[in-house]
């Protein structure tokens, strides 16, 4: 195939197809197994009977079997999803802005950000005006911070090689963690002081609930229709911001698009997630082998993409080590890591 | 379609690469750009296609400040070949060629027949026919090199600029190039390497050393032993060529004179 883009309409529609099936496969599987074994067919009856409001079929199981299905199971694995998606989708975004593959948001350091906004939100109370969402709000904060850290430290002369960007989502993100461990271990009163700092260092989607799902879902989709709208855009963005305007982009305006959607993503992610490192820059790369770098396919791609790697990360995390569960952000670096390396050794950190 | 450049100054880092360029490019003219490396032939091209910023009411574009156009408009009017860049991201050829129609789409707006047979068309001219769905970053230099020229003539601008279009290319396709570009019905500014190439092509050339426009004129006037000597520091013998009737420059290296041997 050398010599060939990968991108005829054909593979878009295989490609999609098999990540829509595995999707399937494994929803139902995490769905299954846990702590508690309920049977497929039980569990598509519980589905049912919730979506519809009526006891379509009889009730033949325990009531807090439906409870651990219907208000744990689901909203977790759906809540891994979009997780998921929202972080490849801001992979996206990043490499579209940087030019560079090695772009995301764990990369970048803007999730270190988002989390100790999130933290400083929790411990400190600030933002506190926002109500209920003060967490997001502070995430939200965070993210928008440590973009424009990280962003102007890797670019010099308007220019960010790739050897700028580690070094510069390294420093962020050190100096972020570091913030969140200090509130957690110095302010912080409560008893649970590592687990705490654990979960905002290496995410968990343990807490997941119907009503975090409900925000995120709101925000997701919109940010996502939202980015959609400039799929064309993003793909003369990759020639080059000269070449971009040359071909009569503006490319201030979408950048700003472009950072105002990661952050709010980012953002809105971490808070209910932690970080979780690495889902950025593993899924668009794969994605783009099969589907090509044009954004109309890449970006339905990646969110599907995105949603499975978590959902199955999510999987291994909570199965591995049952009946005690793994930071889903470890099994994510185990994958994510090798990946990185392979990708920097690939030769990017050697041109220009 | 014409280009005015009044009194543009350009600096980089506090050092001066362009003093007081005054230039004029009319419409309907093949214009060269001649000049040894590092004279700033490549920065005054930038600041008319505007990835350099140039001073407010220093250059236009049919007596309209270039600030004052979006970036859109400015596409529209405006087809600019830069000098190849890396690109990290991989098109189909197709792809690559269709983003020439950018500037005169709507939001959103996605691409027609039409767009589809003048891609096919401008991909024939430069003799890559059956490349569509190939990886652009799979071809040699010279076959991005058209790839690019193609997306230019996509655009369908009135004005085109390009910086050493020729380069990489082998020498029946420099001439094969010089050809499409000059057989369009468009105003050409373009930097150029090869002299004998700017003698057969141009109508008129502005020839420039350190950062300054030291002569301009048609070939016959610009071409001449005298600024060869000057600026390229290199002796040349000059004829006509008979059968293009142009100029024809014969290099002379330096022991050719002293009666040495290389």
């Amino acid at each position: 195939m050398k010599g060939t883009v990968k991108s005829g309409k054909g593979r878009f529609l295989v490609t999609l197809l098999l990540v829509l099936l595995l999707i399937a496969a494994v929803l139902t599987i995490s769905v299954t197994i846990g702590a508690v074994n309920v049977s497929a067919g039980d569990i598509g009856k519980i589905l049912v009977n919730k979506i519809s409001g009526k006891d379509i079929f009889r009730i033949a199981w325990e009531g807090k079997t439906e409870n651990i299905i219907w208000n744990i199971r689901f909203p977790r694995v759906l809540m891994a999803f979009i997780v998921g998606a929202g972080l490849a989708l801001c992979g996206v975004l990043m490499q579209a802005l940087t030019k560079n593959p090695l772009a995301d948001p764990y990369v970048l350091g803007i999730s270190s950000g988002a989390s100790a906004g999130a933290v400083c939100a929790i411990l400190l109370g600030w933002f506190s005006f926002m109500g209920g969402y003060s967490v997001i709000f502070g995430a939200t904060a965070g993210a928008a911070v440590s973009i424009c850290l990280s962003l102007s430290i890797a670019s010099i002369h308007g220019r960010i090689t790739s050897t700028q960007l580690v070094l510069a989502g390294i420093a962020t993100s050190a100096l972020f963690s570091a913030f969140t461990n200090l509130m957690v271990y110095g302010i912080n009163t409560g008893s649970d002081k590592a687990k705490m700092a654990l979960y905002w260092m290496v995410g968990s989607l343990s807490g997941a609930t119907w009503s975090k799902l409900r925000y995120v879902v709101v925000v997701g989709v919109v940010v996502i229709v939202v980015i959609f709208l400039f799929a064309k855009e993003l793909d003369v963005l990759l020639l080059g911001d000269d070449v971009a305007e040359t071909l009569g982009v503006d490319t201030r305006k979408m950048k700003l698009v472009i950072i105002v959607a990661s952050t709010i993503l980012t953002g809105v992610v971490v808070s209910v997630s932690g970080v979780i490192g690495f889902v950025g820059l593993v899924v668009p790369h794969i994605m783009r082998s099969f589907v090509g770098s044009g954004h109309r396919r890449l970006i339905p791609m990646a969110i599907l993409g995105g949603g499975l790697f978590t959902m199955l990360t999510d999987l291994i995390s909570r199965t591995i080590i049952a009946p005690s569960e793994l930071p889903i952000g470890v099994v994510a670096a185990f994958f994510g890591a090798p990946f990185f390396l392979y990708l920097i050794r690939r030769g990017n950190m050697g041109k220009k | 379609m014409s280009l005015q450049v009044k009194n543009l100054d350009y600096q980089i880092g506090g050092k001066s690469i362009l003093e007081q360029i005054c230039l004029e490019v009319q419409d309907g003219e093949f214009v060269g750009l001649v000049g040894p490396n590092g004279c700033g032939k490549s920065t005054l091209l930038k600041n008319i296609y505007r990835t350099y910023k140039p001073g407010r009411g220093t250059v236009f574009l049919n007596e309209k400040d270039v600030l004052d156009f979006s970036f859109k408009k400015m596409a529209g009017e405006m087809a600019v070949m830069a000098q190849e860049n890396h690109v990290e991201f991989d098109f189909e050829v197709r792809d690559m060629v269709m983003f020439g129609r950018y500037a005169k789409k709507k939001f959103l707006q996605g691409d027609s027949a039409e767009d589809k047979k003048l891609c096919e068309k401008c991909l024939k001219e430069v003799g890559l026919s059956g490349y569509e769905h190939r990886s652009y970053l799979s071809l040699s230099g010279g076959e991005k090199q058209r790839v690019l020229l193609a997306r230019v003539m996509m655009q369908e601008s009135a004005f085109i600029v390009l910086d050493e279009p020729t380069n990489h290319l082998d020498v029946s396709y420099q001439y094969q190039i010089m050809d499409i570009l000059k057989g369009q019905d468009v105003t050409v500014f373009s930097s150029i390497h090869d002299l004998n190439l700017a003698a057969l092509y141009c109508d008129k050339i502005i020839f420039m050393y350190q950062g300054k426009i030291v002569d301009y004129g048609t070939p016959e006037q610009v071409l001449t032993r005298e600024n060869l000597r000057e600026y390229f520091r290199i002796e040349a013998q000059i004829t006509k060529n008979t059968a293009t009737g142009k100029q024809q420059i014969y290099y002379l290296p330096g022991w050719i004179k002293s009666g040495k041997k290389a």
